[in-house]
């Protein structure tokens, strides 16, 4: 009954004229962010980080704001991978198979608005999901002591290369990187000065925004370059832009079904959205089986993806908010902007600041209803921004990104640190290394430091801590089945093409 | 894969120069059991490792179709555009931030293919309607540089 208390509070705090506007900004950018190519929701959560702090909005507000942006890009990614066929991000590309399909058969309309209707449904699960669970999660997580800590970060980083599936090493080694980059500037137990080569501006470490722009917008930018010579043609949406009752009612199982699928996978570290909506594809067309037309436009194949990548979505800001641990590239950085107002999430959040955790969490309502409602009206609004000429836009997007560096700390070293990084991040993309564990590492990294030395220091330096307690033996023996996982897939595909070479 | 041979050796001989620059860290007096050095150490350790493995048995990086392969003409575009970026974060103190946004902003609208007249309107345009939406409205202060006699 708690719960519900809290929830209608939340609602009070989400339902204030000044928060509705916030949400509404918010879903708004989130979406036009979403929709350019280039920008997905880390670039946007990252760039309105110092705008929103420089606003002077009340931290429940700026929360509402960065939400409201996250599902707003999530929404936008989808409008470009139907109507372009260009999946704005790695995610949305299932959504691609049946979407297009279906935009080409003059069905636009219907499928950008059933996807919005899906994707609903699948945030609503989740965020239902939440309600239920992460109170639960909450009080149970106040047990963790710094070595559970520990061991549930270290699993957070395996998670992340068991389940990427092809290149679990290069996700570790990325990962890696992302670790190590936390550890550079002052030291906060001893004050010894790391890897800052006597360089001023490095003694605070590298500046998480700047971090996130390099990687994201620089290495974009320098990507988009290859691609200048191609135009593509926007499908025009045209005729009905509503699906219809019956439309509606026959993905309706599909929709629980993937809904639920997508909140279990979001909740599990290192999953996400992407890993969600490929299983829940793939699901869907064993199910339909022959009656599918799966891959020219079925229905059921847009809904499924879509109602698993709204689930995913919010069913990752579960881990965020109940543990402090964030389990993809966007809660990463969303724990960043938290920490810049002093906000650490964790289990004590729930108990301190519930205004902000509930707040948030009933504005994810809001948001998901704004955005099914504003899908009607500004569709045609969001294909013409569809239209805008890379030439036009590339530029202004630099510039934008240098403002947001420059906006943390008012100097030009952070536009050439974010400069270099942005190169190392386009060798990094080129070369097949995934970006987000880097972000996650180096989230991860502080905390995780932390952790192992405060549990080091309670032990006296025995590293027994680290697995005597059944909580973390248990993570650990789930941390092995993470390692072995990608080791055994990959023996599986050895052993299935001996066999067909045998055979062949 | 001699690409990925060589980035992967670099990055190493980087990890290898990092610990060394790493190892003297200790703090001058201190209570707890574990220093400043023993995490970074730890992480260039297991990357290290992973490095050396992808030294000798480099995974085939997967193409998607769509994905031209990188050519002198491109090669020399980024390298262009990078130019472009330092001259952005160099100049941007000195000459203000409008100035120093259109004097990059419409070369870079002409390496994305953009005609010059187009170019020259929208972004000198784009410079000042940015100024003004972050400096004036959103209170993130952008210095005038040049501009700056504009003021008073």
């Amino acid at each position: 009954m708690d719960t519900l208390n809290y929830l209608g509070q939340g609602f009070g705090v989400a339902l204030t004229p000044y928060n509705l506007v916030t949400a509404l900004c918010g879903t708004l950018i989130g979406t036009v962010v979403g929709l350019l190519p280039g920008l997905g929701p880390i670039n946007g959560v990252a760039l309105l980080i110092p705008i929103a702090f420089a606003l002077g909005l009340p931290p429940e507000s700026a929360l509402i704001l960065l939400a409201a942006v996250y599902l707003g890009c999530e929404y936008g990614g989808r409008i470009s991978s139907i109507l372009l066929n260009i999946p704005g991000e790695a995610s949305t590309v299932m959504t691609t198979l049946d979407g297009y399909p279906m935009a080409r058969q003059g069905l636009a309309g219907v499928a950008l608005s059933l996807s919005a209707w899906s994707s609903f449904i699948g945030a609503f699960i989740a965020t239902c999901g939440m309600v239920l669970f992460a109170p639960i999660l909450a009080k149970w997580a106040i047990a963790f002591g710094p070595a559970e800590y520990f061991v549930l970060m270290v699993f957070a980083i395996v998670c992340l290369g068991g389940m990427a599936g092809d290149r679990p090493l290069k996700t570790f080694i990325a990962a890696l990187i992302g670790l190590f980059l936390s550890s550079v500037g002052i030291d906060a137990n001893s004050g010894v000065y790391r890897f800052t080569g006597d360089n001023i501006h490095l003694t605070d470490g590298i500046q998480f925004v700047v971090l996130v722009l390099g990687l994201f917008s620089i290495s974009e930018i320098l990507l988009l370059l290859e691609k200048t010579h191609r135009g593509q043609e926007a499908v025009k949406a045209t005729g009905r832009m509503m699906f219809n009752f019956k439309e509606a009612a026959s993905v309706f199982t599909v929709n629980i079904r993937c809904g639920l699928l997508g909140f279990i996978m979001g909740v599990l570290p290192g999953a996400g959205a992407t890993l969600a909506s490929a299983v829940a594809y793939m699901t869907e067309k064993r199910i339909a089986g022959a009656s599918g037309k799966f891959g020219q436009g079925d229905k059921r194949g847009l809904a499924a993806p879509e109602t698993a990548i709204g689930g995913a979505a919010c069913g990752a800001l579960v881990p965020m908010l109940t543990l402090g641990v964030p389990g993809s590239g966007t809660t990463a950085v969303m724990i960043g902007a938290l920490s810049l107002y002093n906000i650490t999430p964790g289990p004590l959040l729930f108990q301190q600041q519930p205004d902000i955790v509930w707040g948030l969490i009933a504005s994810l309502f809001v948001a998901n209803v704004m955005l099914v409602i504003l899908n009607i009206p500004m569709i045609r609004i969001f294909t013409r921004i569809l239209a805008v000429p890379n030439w036009a836009l590339v530029p202004v997007i630099a510039i934008i990104t240098g403002i947001g560096v420059y906006a943390v700390h008012a100097t030009t070293f952070d536009l050439f640190l974010m400069i270099g990084i942005g190169i190392f991040g386009y060798i990094l993309r080129k070369l097949d290394f995934p970006l987000s564990p880097v972000l996650l590492g180096f989230i991860l990294g502080g905390l995780m430091e932390q952790n192992l030395r405060r549990a080091l220091s309670i032990s006296n330096g025995a590293l027994e801590i680290l697995w005597s307690s059944p909580i973390t033996f248990g993570v650990w023996v789930l941390t092995a089945i993470m390692l072995l996982m990608p080791i055994l897939r990959i023996w599986r595909k050895r052993s299935a093409q001996r066999r067909a070479l045998a055979n062949a | 894969m001699l690409l990925q041979r060589i980035f992967a050796s670099v990055l190493l001989l980087v990890c290898i120069g990092l610990a060394l620059m790493a190892w003297p860290y200790q703090a001058a007096f201190s209570y707890e059991p574990v220093g400043p050095r023993a995490f970074p150490l730890l992480m260039l350790g297991l990357m290290g490792m992973g490095l050396l493995y992808m030294i000798f048995r480099p995974a085939p990086i997967v193409h998607s179709e769509d994905d031209p392969q990188l050519d002198r003409e491109t090669l020399i575009k980024i390298g262009i555009c990078v130019v472009l970026l330092l001259v952005f974060a160099g100049t941007f103190e000195p000459l203000g931030f409008i100035v120093s946004s259109i004097l990059i902003g419409i070369p870079m609208a002409r390496l994305y293919g953009g005609r010059w007249l187009p170019s020259v309107v929208i972004i000198s345009l784009m410079s000042i309607g940015l100024y003004l939406l972050f400096d004036r409205v959103m209170d993130v202060p952008l210095p005038l540089g040049l501009l700056d006699v504009l003021e008073n």
